[in-house]
């Protein structure tokens, strides 16, 4: 992972300059070897250039443009440079076949600058139309990660920054859209005045000076490129991080519109509005045509008496045009043949029903759900996506597994903290007490639990917490969930992972909320001291609201008390000491909690001063 | 569904509308089409959307996410009053912008945007819903509370002089005192 800009510049440049010193940045490049394409130079300004810049941008800009800043800086990897470049490549390549490839010229000359732009953001548009959907793939995804091959950390780094991923690819359709339609609007203003007499083929236009707006709801390409921008600007305004937030089920719906838009796309290329000509040998472009008198207008430009030559560039024949080969189809097809096999796999896992085998009211508005499912297999780490027709019939949320099932209990459970309507509603129904008066029934009657639909499970960055030797997991109230199964996983057989020191660090508001976990911290404690392992597992419960004083009573609790702190924890110190006992060593940091929490964890990690290489795993819930 | 504030999504439509009025005039004006004094319009009428709906309102609980900058522009879209509280002024406001956008190409598309925006607005007036503006709230400073004006007048009580004076038979009991009973073997 980049550590500074200047030392990233330095690891990955270190192939072709040797650092001579590190403050001021001096390279010298290594002799004998060919065509280095940075001089030392550069790469010195460039390095400085983006160390004022990150100082600039902490000094001024807001929190959530340092959050991007940061996001950019530490993401900014082999696979989004070459996501970049390959579209600069396509890009670039096509504006210059269009703009001065011989067999668009006629076209060219009709059309101008709107042609390539149109064209070129086309071309862009084809890939990542293709790439955005294959992040949202979820089980195809989930079965990577627990492929035995991808265990390197590269790749898993990959799998875990898919949204972000998904995020940029939907901001550059955006974009190229823009662009794209834009030129577009310039292209039918110059069908309509450059009308062609002389090349009847390559109009657009019905007659010369047709309105506009005509041509652009009378042709297939036309009107479904209104009805496309249409579609992106629902699921655009709905998508912003505000929308989100407040609104997830408008984001949602609207972003189910998707299905809609590729349809759309796949007929709106067929319209064939653009033609090339396909005999450029035969009719070379601004050949001498010797049987023509001048026409007026743009189209004049090959009978030119000064060209008269008889040797080079007389016309044998009228030029041919024929529309080009929709290639969006051959772009857009897999990965929608893909996220449609992937949906109806998820819905037909998902049309299994499902049991729920108890319900557990917590402090602090928790309820632990167990449920049990046929063929249900999970690794912990994974989320599950829960659907209850009851509360709400198109409703969706993810929860993180908290049990997963195991060889000695099938059943698997959620920590679900009472936060919209959706979950009041959903433990409203679970904690429904029988009525008063009603005959006696068998226990296994007495409760009338609503169905519930389980999809999933699908993986996340938690899973990678076995990975390491020593792993940091840092939780942040209920973002704990989960690492609980983790733990769990832990008690049931923890000497069968190559994890040897785990260090589990509870950030939380309120001192009842270390209730919904303390019974498994303490038989976990318990079962690592009976078989000698007593650093294994390293707790630190910290209590952020600090007023009064507040301790776990219990005597049971005693462990998780005296590791009780009151006050946020310190990071440095924290680091320090981990870094310490660990020296040299690769430590995977797992955090799952709010946003400022894990920006701090990010910089910790990356200030690389500890003594052991600390990796960062982020969780992210939304 | 629970409670959906449909004003919130017609300001994210209603500001890109206005954003796509204003790049359609741009290019219609850049290119000097046929009657291209409605692109003209169109910019005008854009970057007046724009600023408007750039200060984004308060949700029904009072609080609410601020586009960065927005403060100076909150200010002065309150201060026209009910003008901009009420959303059946502005549903009926952009319903009225969108319509010279329709007369030429460019602008087409600004125009569908922006009637779809004043739809969404109408269905939020038609709710209630009103425009709030996000205004920083002064914190008040936790005041300490009276008595500290007033120190104590007297020491706090002390068992008599008997009691506290160390005894010969107990040294160990009158050198210290533990907190908390000491057991071998704590974790």
């Amino acid at each position: 992972m980049p550590l500074s800009w200047r030392s990233w510049i330095a690891n990955e440049g270190s192939k072709h300059f040797i650092l001579v010193s590190r403050y001021p940045v001096q390279l010298r490049p290594v002799p004998g070897l060919p065509g280095q394409s940075v001089t030392a130079d550069t790469v010195g300004y460039i390095a400085l250039f983006c160390e004022r810049a990150e100082r600039k941008v902490a000094r001024y800009a807001s929190y959530k443009v340092q959050c991007l800043f940061l996001n950019l800086k530490y993401s900014c990897g082999l696979f989004q440079v070459l996501w970049l470049s390959t579209n600069i490549a396509l890009f670039w390549k096509t504006f210059v076949s269009y703009c001065s490839g011989p067999q668009h010229y006629y076209l060219h000359k009709m059309l101008g600058l709107g042609l390539c732009m149109s064209r070129a953001s086309a071309a862009v548009l084809n890939l990542n139309c293709c790439l955005v959907l294959l992040p949202v793939c979820r089980s195809l995804l989930a079965g990577l990660r627990g492929f035995q091959k991808v265990t390197s950390r590269k790749a898993r780094r990959i799998l875990d920054k898919r949204k972000t991923f998904h995020m940029a690819c939907g901001i550059a359709i955006g974009l190229f859209s823009v662009i794209h339609v834009s030129a577009h609007l310039a292209n039918v203003y110059s069908f309509s005045a450059w009308y062609s007499d002389e090349f009847p083929a390559l109009n657009l236009a019905r007659h010369r000076g047709e309105d506009p707006r005509i041509i652009m709801f009378t042709t297939v390409p036309g009107a479904t490129g209104v009805l496309l921008v249409l579609v992106l600007f629902l699921m655009f305004t709905a998508s912003s991080y505000s929308m989100r937030v407040s609104h997830y089920d408008i984001f949602w719906y609207t972003h189910n519109l998707s299905i809609v838009f590729y349809v759309l796309l796949l007929v709106h290329v067929i319209g064939g509005v653009l033609k090339y000509q396909t005999n450029v040998e035969h009719h070379p472009p601004d050949c001498f045509r010797p049987n023509r008198t001048a026409p007026g207008g743009q189209n004049s430009g090959f009978v030119n008496s000064s060209q008269v030559d008889g040797l080079s560039k007389v016309c044998r024949e009228e030029p041919q045009f024929q529309a080009h080969f929709p290639e969006t189809w051959l772009w857009v097809s897999g990965p929608l043949c893909l996220y449609c096999a992937e949906r109806l796999y998820r819905y037909m896992r998902g049309c299994r029903p499902v049991t729920v085998a108890s319900v557990v009211r917590h402090p602090c508005r928790v309820v632990e759900v167990h449920m049990q499912k046929s063929g249900f297999r999970a690794r912990p780490g994974q989320y599950i996506v829960l659907n209850c027709p009851h509360v709400s019939s198109f409703e969706s949320h993810p929860f993180t597994l908290t049990t997963c099932p195991t060889e000695r209990n099938a059943t698997f459970g959620i920590h679900l903290r009472v936060l919209g309507d959706w979950t009041e509603r959903f433990t409203d129904l679970l904690l429904a007490e029988p009525e008063v008066g009603a005959e006696i029934l068998p226990v296994a009657l007495q409760r009338r639990y609503p169905r519930v639909y389980v999809d999933g499970p699908f993986g996340s960055p938690s899973e990678d917490v076995f990975n390491y030797e020593v792993s940091v997991c840092v939780a942040g109230g209920i973002g704990v969930t989960p690492f609980a199964s983790v733990l769990q996983a832990l008690l049931d057989d923890w000497q069968h992972h190559k994890l040897r020191r785990l260090y589990f660090i509870w950030v939380c508001r309120e001192l009842q909320s270390f209730r919904w976990f303390a019974e498994l911290l303490c038989s976990l404690h318990q079962k690592l001291w009976q078989e000698n392992r007593p650093d294994y597992l390293n707790i630190r419960l910290y209590v952020s609201k600090e007023r009064g004083l507040q301790s776990l009573s219990e005597g049971r609790y005693q462990v998780l008390s005296a590791r009780l702190l009151i006050g946020r924890p310190r990071w440095e110190m924290l680091f320090e000491e981990i870094g310490r006992a660990n020296k040299q060593k690769r430590v995977g940091v797992f955090c799952s909690g709010p946003k400022g929490l894990s920006t701090t964890l990010h910089k910790m990690c990356n200030s690389n001063h500890f003594g052991a290489t600390f990796e960062y795993n982020k969780e992210s819930f939304s | 569904m629970g409670k959906i504030e449909w004003a919130m999504w017609a300001n994210e439509q209603a500001l890109a509308s206005g954003l796509i009025l204003l790049t359609g005039g741009i290019v219609g004006v850049a290119g000097q089409f046929r009657n291209w004094q409605f692109a003209a319009y169109g910019i005008a009428a854009g970057i007046f959307i724009c600023l408007l709906e750039y200060p984004r309102g308060c949700k029904a609980k009072g609080n609410g996410v601020q586009r960065p900058g927005q403060y100076c522009l909150t200010v002065c879209v309150k201060a026209f009053g009910p003008l901009t509280r009420n959303y059946y002024i502005r549903a009926l406001l952009h319903a009225a912008l969108c319509v010279p956008g329709a007369f030429i190409l460019c602008t087409v598309l600004g125009c569908v945007c922006l009637a779809i925006a004043s739809i969404i607005y109408l269905l939020a007036a038609v709710r209630g819903e009103q425009w709030l503006p996000i205004l920083p709230r002064a914190e008040p400073r936790e005041k300490p509370g009276e008595s500290i004006k007033e120190p104590p007048q007297n020491p706090p009580p002390r068992p008599p002089a008997e009691m506290r004076r160390k005894r010969a038979e107990d040294m160990e009991g009158a050198a210290y005192t533990n907190p908390m009973p000491v057991m071998p073997n704590e974790y």
